[in-house]
């Protein structure tokens, strides 16, 4: 199915409880391939959600937001405000995708033709 | 511990065009990862978060997002996304298509006009983008020229027939995007 609604509201309150009822992320906007990294660690993690503490513990090898919201069972929107969170704490940094970051040069296109062709 | 700033790389590849067409199945076909299918909260546009309910109850929907990935090597991924084509979600597609390498357009020959919203969106806004009719079973083999013209594609946009079941037909779609995507950078370059 393309789309699939569901009028039910009650996960997606709990979800914002998740980010205290925020629904936008703070900062420069990221994209849903942007690349997380973490940067450092808390030292109270009190301030911290667990599912702040689970983005960071995952994100300690470079992870997409896509695959942090799946690896978190979280709306991509619930995923980033997370995010968003940590980066303004220094605890993250998010590089943008290829194409926005200008990277996407010749050598990159080939990279991408011999692995696809390689599958 | 080491916190060198990364170097992976993220490529995002749009599958679009209309309802029941084949985004999901071929998204599936060639993705390494289940399930495929993440959720955008639609609450997050134009409306505002109550702030001193904490909730925003009345116009949250989620729709479903399909979500595949293909890693190339480590540090080297594509995301392809399977997007809806309902009028009502073109706002997700803006923001998908920043920064995308380009799009497949999937075709249906009973319903070639489902593909007409997906190629005006890519064309207007310069994104690479290629036509991949998927044959289901029975339907009536099309000249693609006679296609080509019916959905006044440009002739330098790669336009090919495909199965959207087929994980090889569908890495044969991806690569003519691909292929098409790169001689694109060097017009614009
Ligand atoms: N026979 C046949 N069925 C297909 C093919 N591609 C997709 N389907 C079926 O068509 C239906 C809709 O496909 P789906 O991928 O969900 O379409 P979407 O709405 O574009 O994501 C599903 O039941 C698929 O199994 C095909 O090439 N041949
Ligand atoms: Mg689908």
């Amino acid at each position: 199915m393309a789309a699939e609604e569901d009028p039910d509201p009650g996960p997606l309150v709990r979800m914002f409880a998740v980010t205290g009822g925020r629904a936008r992320a703070v900062g420069e906007a990221f994209d849903v391939i942007a690349v997380v990294t973490t940067i450092g660690m808390p030292y109270d993690q009190a301030g911290l959600s667990p599912e702040h503490l689970a983005a960071l513990r995952v994100a300690t090898r470079p992870t997409t937001v896509a695959d942090i919201g799946t690896r978190l069972r979280l709306p991509l929107n619930i995923t980033r405000v997370l995010l968003s969170d940590l980066r303004s704490e220094g605890l993250v940094s998010i590089d943008p995708p290829a194409a926005t970051a200008g990277v996407l040069n010749e050598r990159i296109y080939q990279e991408v033709l011999n692995g696809l062709r390689a599958l | 511990m080491d916190y060198a700033r990364s170097d992976a790389l993220a490529i995002k590849i749009l599958i679009a065009g209309g309802f029941g067409v084949g985004k999901t199945t071929l998204v599936s076909a060639v993705s390494e990862i289940q399930p495929l299918s993440t959720e955008e909260l639609l609450s997050d546009r134009g409306t505002r978060v109550d702030d001193t309910s904490g909730v925003e109850a009345k116009t949250t929907t989620t729709v479903a997002l399909d979500f595949g990935r293909i890693t190339l090597r480590e540090g080297l991924w594509i995301y392809l996304f399977g997007t809806p084509g309902q009028d009502r979600f073109w706002f997700m597609w803006d923001e998908l298509a920043i920064g995308a390498l380009g799009a497949v357009v999937l075709a249906d020959t009973r319903r070639l006009g489902d593909a007409f919203p997906a190629v005006d969106f890519f064309e207007q806004r310069h994104i690479p983008y290629m036509v991949a009719v998927n044959e289901f079973d029975g339907a009536r083999r099309h000249d693609p020229n006679v296609i080509r013209r019916a959905l006044a594609v440009p002739g330098h946009v790669p336009l090919m027939v495909c199965d959207a079941r087929d994980r090889e037909s569908a890495k044969e779609v991806l690569l003519a995007l691909v292929r098409h995507a790169k001689d694109m950078s060097g017009v614009r370059a």
